[in-house]
C-alpha cells in the first residue's frame, strides 16, 4: 500500500477546493491580527469546526491513495479450489455454448435460446455442493443444520447487526421542498466520500444522482478521459468476439422489459465494450475467475478477466437513466460492477459476496420466520430458489426504475450489498401469507406470475415485520 | 351512493369500457338499436354523438344521461380545425394587453386546399424545411408522408403538382394540413416517440380540465435518421402504433410503450430537476390554450365530457410540441401494463364526471350548499388532478392559470 509523506498530504490538499476554503475561513478570522501563534489558529479551527473539516479532508486523502488491490485469494483454501472448479464448469459451458451456436447457425430451426454461460440457478447450484464436499475445515464449529442450503463456516455479520443497521431507513418520510434543495446544495459543493455516502444513505434527488455518482467515483472533471477511453474501446469492438453472440442474445431479455426496452442498444455497445476493458482486472474489487491457460486463445478468460453470465445487461439498465451520454453510463456502470456487482458473482467468504449474502438471508429468514421457511422447505421450494434471481440481479425487473435507484443509493451509500439481504427479507414477508398456502412449487411461480408492484421502502418495512 | 343500477351503451367492444362498467354494477342497455335511448352512460363514436345532437332529430338527453363528446369537439379534435381555431385565438390573444398565452407549441402549419399558395411561398423561402403531410378528419397515421419536393402533392391532388401553381385541387374532398416537420425529435436509445397523455374536459364554461397523471411515449421501432433515403420509412418517422405494429421488430410485450412515469424520471435525472418543470408547464399550457381556443366556440352541455388523447412530440431541447388531439383515443389494450392503465383511466373518468354515481346536477339542486360544493370540490381523483378550474376565479385568468399550475405541483 502507498503511503504519504507529509509533503505528499500537504500538496494533495492544495489540489483541493475546499482546502481553499478553509484556508480563506482562517484569514478571514485573523485579517486584524497582526501576531497569530498556532495555538490561536487551533483555537479558532475548533471553535468554527474547521479543525474537523480538515480532519476529514485528510483521512480522505489518505483513503484515496491508498490503491485497493484486488482480491485474489481468499482466506478459506477450500473456497480457493472450488473457484477454480468453478471457472472449469464456465470453460465447459463454453464449449457447449459455442457448438450450440455453431448448431443454431447450421440448422434455422433449432431456435434453443439458452446461450449463455452461466445463470443464477447454476451458481446456486454450485455453491450448494460445498455442503456435500463437506471438508473438515468448513464445519468446525458450525451446528449443521440440514435444513438449510447453505451452512457452511465462514465469517458472518449477527443478522440483528445487519437489521439494526438499516432500520432507520424506516423512520424515512417524505422530505420538504426546503430540505431537498438542501441536498441538492450539498450534492454541487460537497467532495468528500464520507459526506456523499451520508447523502446517499438518506436521499438523493434524481436530478442530482448521476453528479453524486460522479463525484463519489471522481469522475466530475473527467469527462474528456472518459470519453476518449470510451471511443477507444468502441473501436475495439469493431473486431467481433464469440461473447458479443452471447450478449446480443442477452440483450433480448431487456429489449422486452417496458422499463428498459429504449436503452436496449446503449446496453450491449457498453457490454461489448466492457468485455473488452484491459482495465477491469485492476480495478475490479474481487477475482470471479480463476483464468487458466487453454491451447484455443479464443477460449481463453475475456480480456476483463471474466465470462459475462445470463442478465448482465440488467446491470446496466438503471444506469441508463442517469445520462445522455454513453460515455458517462458506461463509466458509472464499470465502478458500480467492479466495487459491488462483482462481488455477486465471486466464490469468496468475503461479507458482501454472494454465499455469505445468501447465508445471511437463511439465517434472518429461519429464525426470524421458521414457519414460511420450514414451509418452503416441505413444498420443495427453498428460500434461496426463491430469491436468488432478485438477489444476483438486485432487483432489476422486479422494481420499478427509480426503486432500483434507490438500492443502488444505499448500496453506493453504505459501500456495501447488504440491503440486498432487507430487501430479500421483506419480499418473502411481504408474500409469506399466500406462500403459505402453495402447495407445490407450480404454485409458488404462479404466485410471482402475477402482476405485482415491488417498493422499495414496502420491502423494508416488510422485513422488519416478524 | 355507489352501485346504483345505471343503464350503460356502448359502441365500442372494449374490455377497459366493458369491464368498468360492469364492475360498478352497471346494466347493460336492452335495446339492440343503435338509436335507442334507454341509457343513463352512453360511451358513443362521435358519429353516433353528431346523431343524438342533430336537431333533425328531435332528441333530448334527460338529466339522468351522460355522454362522452360534446356536440361539436371537431372543434379541437380535427386538425384543421384545431389549427384554424388555435390561429383565430392567437389573433384575439395578440390584441390583449395582458399576455398569458404562450402558442409557440404549434409547428408552422397550412391548411390545404385553402392556404396552398401561402405555403408555396413558405416552401421556396426554405427549400431544405422537410413537411408532414396530414388528412384532416383521419388518425392512426393513415395517409400521412413527408415531403420535400412539391411534387410529392401529387399523391393527394391525382394530377402533377409543379412548384408555380397558386393553387392545388384535391383529389377527395376532404382537408389537408400541412406542418413544418420536426426534424430533431428528443431521441431515447437512437429511437424518435411522441407522447399520448389524457385529459378530462368535465364542463367548457366554465373551463374544468384534469389530467391524468399516467401516460406513456410510443416509440419507433427503427434508429431515426434525417437521412433523406429514409424518409418514406414510416417505422422510422410515424410513432402511431398501429403503423409500428407492423414492423419486424415490434414486441408484444411492450408495444413500444414507455411510461411517462419513466420518461419524466429519465427527463429528471439526466436533464436535471428544473428541466423537466419546465418541460411539464410547457405541455400543460398547451393543453390549458388549445382547450381556452376553443372555449367559445364548443357547446357547452351539462350531459357532456371529453376525454381527449394529446399527441405531443418533444424536441431535442425538451420543447413540446403540439401534434393533434384525439376525441376517441384507442381504447385498445396492447399489453398487460396497457389494460392496467386504461382500466384505471375510465374508472378514473366516472369517479370524476358521476361521482357516486350521482348526476351532475344532483349536486347543483341545492343551492345553499353551493358554495360549500365548490370549495370542497377535490382536486384530485384516482389518476386524475385538477389542471385547470376557471370557477375558482373567473375574474382573473392570470391567477387561475398560476393557481391550477400550482395545483399540478
Amino acid at each position: 500500500m502507498q503511503q504519504l509523506d507529509n509533503q505528499e498530504i500537504l500538496m494533495k490538499l492544495k489540489s483541493q477546493k475546499q482546502f481553499w476554503d478553509i484556508k480563506k475561513k482562517v484569514k478571514q478570522g485573523f485579517s486584524d491580527q497582526q501576531k497569530i501563534g498556532i495555538n490561536d489558529i487551533q483555537k479558532f479551527a475548533q471553535s468554527c469546526e474547521i479543525e474537523d473539516q480538515l480532519i476529514k479532508l485528510i483521512s480522505h486523502i489518505l483513503k484515496k491513495s491508498k490503491k485497493r488491490e484486488t482480491l485474489k485469494e481468499d482466506q478459506i483454501e477450500f473456497l480457493n479450489t472450488s473457484k477454480i472448479k468453478w471457472t472449469e464448469l464456465l470453460f465447459k459451458n463454453l464449449d457447449i455454448v459455442h457448438q450450440k451456436a455453431k448448431n443454431q447457425e447450421e440448422d434455422d430451426t433449432n431456435t434453443d435460446s439458452k446461450l449463455y454461460i452461466y445463470d443464477e440457478k447454476n451458481l446456486l447450484a454450485f455453491l450448494q455442493t460445498f455442503k456435500q464436499q463437506q471438508p473438515s475445515v468448513l464445519y468446525q464449529n458450525v451446528q449443521f443444520q440440514s435444513n438449510k442450503l447453505l451452512n457452511i463456516n465462514i465469517p458472518l455479520k449477527s443478522s440483528q447487526q445487519i437489521l439494526d443497521k438499516y432500520q432507520y431507513i424506516l423512520l424515512q418520510e417524505e422530505l420538504p421542498e426546503e430540505k431537498i434543495n438542501k441536498i441538492r446544495k450539498s450534492i454541487e459543493n460537497e467532495h468528500l466520500d464520507i459526506e456523499l455516502e451520508k447523502i446517499a444513505q438518506t436521499y438523493v434527488p434524481n436530478g442530482e444522482r448521476c453528479l453524486l455518482y460522479l463525484k463519489y467515483f471522481e469522475f466530475d472533471h473527467q469527462e474528456t478521459v472518459l470519453q476518449q477511453n470510451f471511443a477507444k474501446l468502441q473501436k475495439e469492438c469493431q473486431n467481433q468476439l464469440f461473447i458479443d453472440e452471447l450478449l446480443e442474445i442477452d440483450g433480448h431479455e431487456i429489449s422486452e422489459d417496458t422499463f428498459y426496452f429504449v436503452f436496449q442498444e446503449q446496453i450491449l455497445t457498453c457490454l461489448k465494450c466492457f468485455i473488452r476493458d484491459k482495465s477491469i482486472k485492476e480495478n475490479i474489487r474481487i477475482q470471479l475467475q480463476n483464468g487458466m491457460k487453454k491451447e484455443h486463445a479464443e477460449f481463453q478468460l475475456p480480456v476483463a478477466g471474466f465470462f459475462p453470465f445470463k442478465n448482465i445487461s440488467k446491470y446496466v439498465a438503471p444506469l441508463c437513466y442517469l445520462s445522455t451520454k454513453i460515455h458517462i453510463i458506461y463509466a458509472l456502470f464499470k465502478e458500480f460492477f467492479c466495487r459491488y456487482f462483482c462481488f455477486l458473482h465471486a466464490i469468496s467468504s468475503e461479507y458482501n459476496s454472494i454465499l455469505s449474502l445468501c447465508m445471511q438471508i437463511e439465517e434472518i429468514v429461519s429464525t426470524r420466520s421458521p414457519k414460511l421457511f420450514h414451509h418452503l422447505k416441505v413444498i420443495g421450494c427453498d428460500t434461496l430458489k426463491l430469491i436468488i434471481h432478485q438477489l444476483i440481479y438486485c432487483f432489476v425487473g422486479d422494481m420499478d426504475p427509480p426503486h432500483i435507484l434507490t438500492i443502488y443509493d444505499q448500496i453506493l451509500g453504505h459501500d456495501s450489498l447488504e440491503i440486498l439481504v432487507i430487501l430479500c427479507v421483506g419480499f418473502l414477508n411481504k408474500y409469506k401469507p399466500k406462500l403459505l398456502l402453495a402447495k407445490n412449487y407450480e404454485n409458488v411461480q404462479q404466485i410471482f406470475q402475477e402482476l405485482r408492484e415491488d417498493k422499495f421502502q414496502e420491502l423494508v418495512q416488510f422485513a422488519y415485520k416478524q | 351512493m355507489q352501485n346504483k343500477k345505471l343503464k350503460w351503451k356502448s359502441d365500442f367492444e372494449k374490455s377497459v369500457i366493458i369491464e368498468n362498467f360492469v364492475n360498478r354494477g352497471w346494466i347493460k342497455s336492452q335495446e339492440k338499436e343503435e338509436e335507442s335511448t334507454d341509457w343513463n352512460v352512453y360511451w358513443a363514436t362521435v358519429w353516433n354523438v353528431r346523431n343524438i345532437f342533430n336537431p333533425k332529430n328531435g332528441f333530448r338527453l334527460n338529466d339522468q344521461q351522460i355522454i362522452n363528446h360534446f356536440p361539436n369537439h371537431y372543434e379541437l379534435t380535427r386538425k384543421d380545425f384545431m389549427v384554424k381555431n388555435l390561429k383565430r385565438f392567437k389573433r384575439e390573444q395578440d390584441k390583449e394587453v395582458l399576455e398569458t398565452f404562450n402558442f409557440d407549441f404549434l409547428p408552422t402549419t397550412y391548411i390545404f386546399p385553402g392556404e396552398y399558395s401561402l405555403f408555396v411561398e413558405e416552401f421556396h423561402r426554405n427549400p431544405n424545411q422537410t413537411w408532414i403531410v396530414k388528412p384532416a378528419a383521419r388518425s392512426q397515421g393513415k395517409g400521412i408522408f413527408l415531403l420535400r419536393k412539391i411534387q410529392q402533392l401529387k399523391k393527394i391532388s391525382g394530377t402533377t403538382v409543379t412548384s408555380n401553381m397558386t393553387q392545388l385541387n384535391l383529389a377527395s374532398k376532404e382537408n389537408y394540413v400541412v406542418s413544418r416537420y420536426i426534424d430533431n425529435p428528443l431521441l431515447i436509445g437512437g429511437k424518435k416517440f411522441d407522447l399520448r397523455m389524457y385529459v378530462l374536459v368535465t364542463n367548457y364554461k366554465p373551463l374544468k380540465v384534469w389530467i391524468y397523471n399516467k401516460g406513456f411515449g410510443r416509440f419507433c421501432n427503427e434508429q431515426y435518421t434525417t437521412d433523406v433515403a429514409e424518409i418514406e420509412n414510416m417505422f422510422v418517422h410515424l410513432t402511431n402504433v398501429a403503423i409500428q405494429q407492423y414492423s419486424d421488430k415490434y414486441s408484444q410485450k411492450h408495444g413500444g410503450k414507455y411510461s411517462i412515469d419513466a420518461l419524466k424520471l429519465y427527463v429528471e435525472s439526466a436533464y436535471g430537476t428544473d428541466a423537466l418543470q419546465r418541460m411539464m408547464d410547457d405541455i400543460h399550457n398547451i393543453m390549458l390554450t388549445s382547450l381556452k381556443s376553443v372555449q367559445a366556440v364548443i357547446q357547452n352541455d351539462k350531459h357532456c365530457f371529453e376525454m381527449y388523447g394529446y399527441d405531443i412530440l418533444l424536441d431535442s431541447n425538451l420543447k413540446p410540441w403540439l401534434i393533434e388531439i384525439n376525441a376517441s383515443p384507442s381504447l385498445t389494450t396492447t399489453t398487460p401494463v396497457d389494460k392496467n392503465l386504461k382500466m384505471n383511466l375510465i374508472n378514473d373518468v366516472y369517479n370524476i364526471v358521476l361521482p357516486n354515481d350521482d348526476f351532475p346536477d344532483n349536486e347543483q339542486k341545492c343551492n345553499y350548499l353551493f358554495i360549500q360544493c365548490i370549495e370542497q370540490q377535490p382536486t384530485k381523483v384516482g389518476g386524475f388532478t385538477l389542471l385547470y378550474d376557471e370557477s375558482l376565479d373567473p375574474n382573473n385568468r392570470k391567477t387561475q392559470k398560476r393557481q391550477s399550475v400550482k395545483i399540478w405541483k
